[in-house]
């Protein structure tokens, strides 16, 4: 027997969907709600501006709701926003031209079932010498060197913590492409940040 | 000679580290299963060089780690979901383009605005209308009759006065007088 005072269950998304499709506002309000601390996470790996994060945001929400007719249910709710708030954020840089950067396939770099390369500068642990702030600032200086594909993915996989099937449903791609960009972007990411602090590599 | 069994990495060192170290990313991202997981725990334990490749994964998984504990604390400021929802609801297109009238299921203030519409139209019809009727009237004659006077230039005006003082003398045809037109101030 269900007491009176426990709450509710919070209604699945695929049920707020339905209602917002028959124009119930409130049940869009919450889809909000329900994901947009994540969102504005995402997002500000893409910009360092609060307000130009907020704009990407609300975007991100409006756009969703123009497309809500279209959504298939082959992935998750959570994913298909995803998908959309990473273009957005993604659309909102090449309008303010910050166009990134396009990696082109590295033929040097062999892929993760291939054999193995020489692995670069060792990596210094960040905690024992510097600041929360200062590692996170730190991080999206070099992210932002990055290839686009490469810190899609890289946000998506250590950010947000996507198992490696959501983001290949996410971006559209193969779990195995999933792989060799990630093997890719790390090394890329290293690299970067061996670069710019030299005093984080160990020999 | 028996063929090297790929599969027996045991024989072969180098790749048995090869493979190790191509699974170790996945491992750390908790994608491995425990069939996959357990043979790669069992070399890490065995194989320094490959320990130390795990290690500097670990190393680079902090500083994201680090960074994630400082981005986490991002909230929506307050009101957000509500402010977005109606813009969503009342037709807005986000930066995309201008905002629209919204479609149909979220709203109907497009037939509300048809009559009025109408309206204005006819009114700015009718006024156009009575404004060409007023510049046709204005541009019309103002009398009934048709009257055509004789228009004669200053130099014949001028030869008929001398011509009517000299009446007496015999004058070429071509110089003769025509009508006399109304009398034109001196």
């Amino acid at each position: 027997m269900h007491s009176s005072l426990m709450q509710p269950a919070a209604r699945e998304d695929s049920v707020l969907v339905e209602e917002v499709l028959a124009g119930n506002q409130l049940s869009f309000q919450l889809l909000i709600e329900r994901y947009q601390d994540r969102i504005f996470g995402l997002v500000r790996h893409y910009s360092k501006n609060a307000v130009e994060v907020e704009d990407i945001v609300q975007d991100t929400f409006v756009k969703a709701y123009r497309k809500l007719a279209t959504f298939q249910h082959q992935s998750s709710f959570s994913t298909w926003l995803f998908r959309i708030a990473v273009n957005t954020a993604l659309d909102h840089l090449k309008k303010k031209g910050r166009s990134p950067v396009h990696a082109v396939e590295d033929p040097e770099l062999l892929t993760p079932r291939g054999g193995f390369q020489a692995r670069g500068p060792h990596l210094l642990s960040p905690e024992a010498r510097l600041e929360r702030a200062e590692i996170a600032r730190i991080t999206h200086e070099v992210l932002d060197e990055l290839p686009e594909i490469f810190r899609s993915v890289l946000v998506l996989r250590e950010f947000e913590g996507m198992a490696y099937q959501d983001m290949a449903d996410l971006l559209g791609i193969s779990i195995g492409t999933i792989e060799s960009r990630l093997f890719r972007a790390r090394a890329r990411f290293k690299e970067a940040l061996v670069r710019l602090h030299p005093e984080f590599a160990i020999d | 000679m028996k063929k090297d069994d790929e599969r027996d990495d045991s024989s072969n060192p180098t790749r048995l580290c090869a493979n190790a170290r191509t699974l170790v990313p996945s491992y750390l991202d908790g994608e491995l299963s425990e069939v996959q997981a357990a043979p790669l725990r069992s070399h890490l334990f065995a194989c320094r060089d490959c320990r130390e490749v795990a290690k500097d994964e670990k190393s680079l998984k902090r500083w994201f780690q680090a960074a994630l504990a400082e981005t986490s604390s991002l909230r929506a400021p307050a009101g957000f979901s509500a402010r977005v929802a109606r813009r969503a609801f009342a037709g807005d297109r986000g930066s995309d383009e201008p905002a629209v009238l919204s479609r149909p299921r979220a709203g109907a203030s497009r037939s509300d605005l048809m009559p009025l519409l109408l309206a204005l139209s006819a009114a700015a019809a009718v006024l156009l209308l009575a404004m060409a009727l007023a510049l046709e009237a204005r541009s019309r004659p103002s009398g009934t009759g048709l009257r055509a006077d004789t228009y004669q230039p200053p130099w014949v005006r001028e030869r008929l006065r001398a011509e009517a003082l000299t009446m007496h003398e015999d004058r070429p045809a071509e110089f003769e007088p025509p009508v006399r037109a109304a009398t034109e101030e001196r």
